[in-house]
């Protein structure tokens, strides 16, 4: 079984090839796609009259500021457009495709952030309300196997859902490591829209989980998240995690040819 | 610029006058991390809670 997620850049840029790839996958092995979007919610909230609101971590990591109006474009966007565009596309390659989100039958079930850590426009750190995000706490594979045993590949947007019943922005990237360890997947593969982990300017083909969590304090924001979860993921029992290029025209193609950086336990 | 005491050495931590709630110190002190807020306009601060960073997409 493979988990793929494929980030927002890498969807806006190549969803009909990333599909396509996918399609081709699904042919010889069961199939979870975890796609993102943020930009293309940050396009529908200003055409919509809302001003996205971001903020910045004390780790200086940028991220968008959920708060209701925004979340219920984030969930018209993330479930709606670019969920349902995706089977569409996979309908188009000849697959059978069914696409969810986190909220749907309980399969992600995440605690509200109650406060979040920023750095303000003065540059102080502060601790504000943490809107509409998650943290996931638990996974209903059984719902994937379901849908995974009758031939489907399964699109899930990133949403999860309370046990309040609040509707909850998700990162992408926790979600499909998350939903990878649980299914007990033999791949968990990030589609970005860099080749992989560089270290100085070099591609770093293989590295093992311990390797990867030593490696953190010199990665990137955005890169040093995938790097956590792949190795957190590897070492929870997923078979290896891959990060590659996914602007390319076959991009799972390049977990054969090892075009990419790979976190093995 | 107000000194407020640390709840946990009771040493005075500088707070600038235009601190906002929420806001985050440190005590120089005991190196306790510190949150700011305001009691019947008073200024104060607690211990902050830890705040792990996992946002969403």
């Amino acid at each position: 079984m493979l988990v793929v997620k494929a980030g927002g850049r890498a969807i806006t840029a190549n969803a009909s090839n990333i599909v396509r790839s996918v399609v081709r996958a699904s042919s010889s092995k069961q199939v979870v796609l975890v796609h993102g979007g943020g930009d293309v919610v940050t396009e529908y909230c200003r055409a919509l009259g809302i001003e996205p609101k971001f903020v910045v971590s004390p780790q200086g990591i940028r991220s968008r500021y959920t708060d209701e109006k925004e979340l219920e474009v984030y969930v018209m966007v993330m479930a709606g457009k670019i969920n349902k565009s995706l089977v569409a596309e996979a309908t188009k390659h000849g697959a059978r495709a069914v696409g969810i989100s986190g909220a749907d039958g309980g399969l992600l079930l995440a605690e509200r952030k109650k406060r979040i850590v920023v750095v303000d426009e003065r540059g102080r750190k502060r601790v504000i309300d943490g809107g509409y995000t998650g943290q996931i706490k638990a996974v209903n594979a059984d719902l994937i196997r379901s849908l995974l045993s009758q031939g489907l590949i399964v699109v899930v947007a990133p949403i999860a859902v309370s046990e309040e019943g609040e509707l909850l922005n998700v990162d992408g990237d926790q979600a499909a490591a998350y939903l990878a360890r649980a299914l007990g997947a033999e791949e968990l593969v990030f589609l970005t829209d860099v080749d992989g982990l560089l270290i100085d300017g070099k591609l770093v083909g293989r590295l093992s989980a311990d390797e990867a969590v030593r490696l953190l304090p010199s990665i990137g924001p955005g890169m040093n998240r995938k790097v956590m979860l792949a190795a957190e993921s590897v070492k929870a029992g997923v078979g290896r995690a891959f990060i590659c290029n996914g602007l390319g025209e076959d991009p799972l193609s390049l977990i054969e040819s090892g075009i990419g950086t790979a976190v093995v336990p | 610029m107000a000194s407020v005491s640390c709840p946990v050495c009771e040493a005075g931590v500088e707070v600038p006058d235009d601190a906002l709630e929420g806001e985050l110190f440190e005590c120089s002190s005991c190196g306790a991390h510190l949150e700011f807020y305001l009691e019947a306009g008073k200024p104060r601060l607690k211990l902050a809670e830890e705040v792990s960073e996992d946002w969403g997409e």
